[in-house]
């Protein structure tokens, strides 16, 4: 085994335990860290000290870019690049050129949405230590756990295992990286 | 969060409103009272069309809470369960709204045939010289727009609402004593029945009060446009009920942040709705660019002489109040379960709702040169006692209502989900 191991991981038995354990892994100040349970769990990311995904803002952005770049397209087509006067229209106006602004507003912000969703997430992900943990299956069944990662600036082999153990962790395993 | 709130429903004996209903009901009446006054001030047709605005107004919330009920029911929807109740009881204003509608039916028959709708009147001269009698563009759609269907086909509308409301009303409260699972099944079949029905009854209410002022005119968009208004005129008083009873006290523990970003987010959902409605008629009246449809945003911008007048100005309010203000503002997730916040922006809402509806009614006053009667004049002050004296009527029916029954239906199947909502 290397000198640093991935992380420490823990297991639970029961929803409310890892809850409460979770609680006390986020007022202990930890940042890289995650908790792995067989069903969503609600008021877990509260639990966890998890912030609202910022990814709407990424949508505005996504937006607001979409709505300029149809308003601008069709401004400068129509009334900079080739003037042409369709039905007594004038060159530019906001009026026909909002349909096409709407559509790309939508669009850009779908696209927004999803890439600043799979950027954020990290996904898809091929590979990840907790895999080589012989028991990480029954993450899927009927256990949970919580992985505290080394790379974390509060990580420390004995101190992290005594708050583990605090929490009411068992099996409290290194991961190899 | 979740799991200790349903403990919280044990009795909910509905705490009694009502000083507050009578003194809904004082405010009424002086709205009344004084809108009644404005007819020796400002003339008949002015008042007339201003209480149009009013009833129209709050006819357009109970519209709108009819449907989000019946809408709740054919979703089989969970989270708007402990809300649902509130609105039952402002279905209980139908029969005032058709009480207070009558006054406009009794004025044209009794007193003046075109005191609001110019048609009525089949002598009235209209541009050109001739009268409406021998208007090909009147004769063409006289079936339609007579006088005896007008009063056939509005009275059908009340009678549909307060069935409808009648029903949804019964079968929810009487689930409240015995949980009868089979008051659910029979809202569904009142809701399947009453979507359609409500809908048209609607959009030919839209067209015969509203529409039919200008009745040269047509846009297929207007019953969808009022429907985006009754749906975000009921969505937003919701609001300012939900957070009234938070703050009261009743609501505690029932209610949490998820009831208010769900209401929050139909919200803005109907606010991008009414503006692709309301954009698309400007837009397909603007490029198509026919006189027979021009004319009608032609009055509500320009004078006879080329000058913009004040209606101008109102429609950029509408667009930028109605759409871009709340749009933003309802994006936030913030915005949304701040209880003020959110307050603010029903309230808002519901205030250009009103400025919306009276850009679509009072134009039709018109000067000695057809240039449409400003929007700053006195009969703003009608168009406030008729909104005070309608609102008044609908808020004391409401509030009569209030006690009749549980603060929230505890024997909805659905009950549970709801008060444990999550996203």
């Amino acid at each position: 085994m290397a000198a640093q191991p991935y992380g420490l991981i823990a297991t639970f038995e029961t929803a409310p335990e890892l809850y409460h354990a979770a609680e006390q892994v986020r007022d202990a100040g930890y940042r890289f860290w995650d908790c792995i349970t067989p069903f969503p769990v609600h008021g877990l990311d509260k639990a966890m000290g998890v912030k609202r995904s910022i990814v709407p803002r990424i949508s505005l952005a996504g937006g607001i870019t979409g709505f300029i770049t149809g308003m601008s397209m069709i401004w400068w087509t129509g009334a900079v690049d080739y003037p042409l006067v369709v039905g007594g229209k004038p060159l530019f106006s906001p009026m026909f050129a909002f349909p096409v602004s709407y559509e790309l507003t939508i669009l850009f912000t779908a696209f927004a949405t999803i890439i600043g969703m799979f950027v954020l997430n990290g996904l898809p992900m091929h590979y990840h230590p907790v895999l080589k943990y012989d028991q990480i299956k029954r993450g899927m069944d009927d256990t949970f756990f919580i992985v505290i990662e080394a790379r974390d600036p509060r990580f420390n082999l004995a101190n992290t295992k005594a708050l583990l153990e605090k929490a009411g962790g068992k099996a409290i395993t290194e991961l190899e990286p | 969060m979740s799991s200790h709130a349903v403990t919280a429903p044990a009795a909910l004996p509905a705490d009694s409103a009502a000083p507050l209903a009578g003194k809904a009901l004082m405010a009424g009446l002086a709205g009344i009272a004084l809108t009644a006054i404005g007819l020796f001030v400002s003339g008949p047709s002015a008042v007339a069309l201003s209480w149009l605005v009013g009833v129209t107004f709050w006819t357009a919330i109970a519209i709108g809470m009819l449907m989000l009920v019946m809408i709740h029911h054919i979703f089989d929807a969970s989270w708007s369960t402990v809300i649902r109740r509130q609105f039952e009881h402002g279905l209980s204003a139908f029969k005032w709204l058709a009480l207070l509608f009558l006054p406009l039916v009794l004025a044209t028959f009794f007193f003046d045939r075109d005191i609001v709708w110019p048609w009525m009147d089949l002598s009235r001269e209209i541009h050109g010289g001739h009268t409406v009698g021998h208007d090909p563009l009147y004769l063409k759609k006289s079936g339609f727009l007579s006088p005896s269907m007008f009063v056939g086909m509005t009275a059908a509308f009340f009678l549909i609402w307060m069935w409808l409301s009648a029903r949804l009303r019964k079968a929810s409260f009487t689930q409240d004593a015995d949980g009868d699972v089979k008051w659910t099944f029979s809202n569904r079949v009142t809701a399947a029945m009453g979507l359609p029905l409500g809908a048209l009854s609607l959009t030919f209410a839209a067209i015969y009060w509203v529409k039919s002022l200008e009745y040269h005119w047509f846009s297929t968009m207007y019953g969808v446009w009022f429907f985006a208004n009754c749906a975000r005129g009921a969505l937003s008083f919701g609001v300012l009920i939900m957070v009234w009873l938070w703050q009261r006290g009743d609501y505690k523990g029932i209610l949490n942040n998820n009831h208010f970003h769900s209401i929050g987010m139909l919200m803005l959902a109907f606010t991008v709705f009414w503006a692709y409605v309301t954009f698309s008629q400007y837009f397909l009246i603007w490029n198509a660019n026919v006189p027979e449809e021009t004319f009608w945003y032609n009055l509500r911008e320009l004078n006879h002489d080329g000058s913009t007048n004040q209606w101008w100005y109102v429609g950029l309010v509408i667009l930028f109040g109605h759409f871009v203000v709340p749009f933003l503002a309802l994006l936030s997730y913030r915005y949304k379960v701040t209880k003020p916040i959110i307050r603010r922006i029903a309230i808002w809402i519901l205030a250009i709702i009103l400025i919306d509806i009276a850009y679509n009614i009072m134009p039709v006053l018109k000067d000695s040169h057809g240039d449409a009667a400003p929007f700053l004049s006195l009969n703003l002050v009608w168009i406030l006692s008729s909104v005070v004296g309608v609102g008044g009527v609908c808020v004391w029916s409401y509030l009569r209502s209030f006690p009749t029954a549980k603060l929230i239906p505890i024997r909805d199947p659905r009950i549970g989900e709801s008060l444990t909502h999550h996203e």
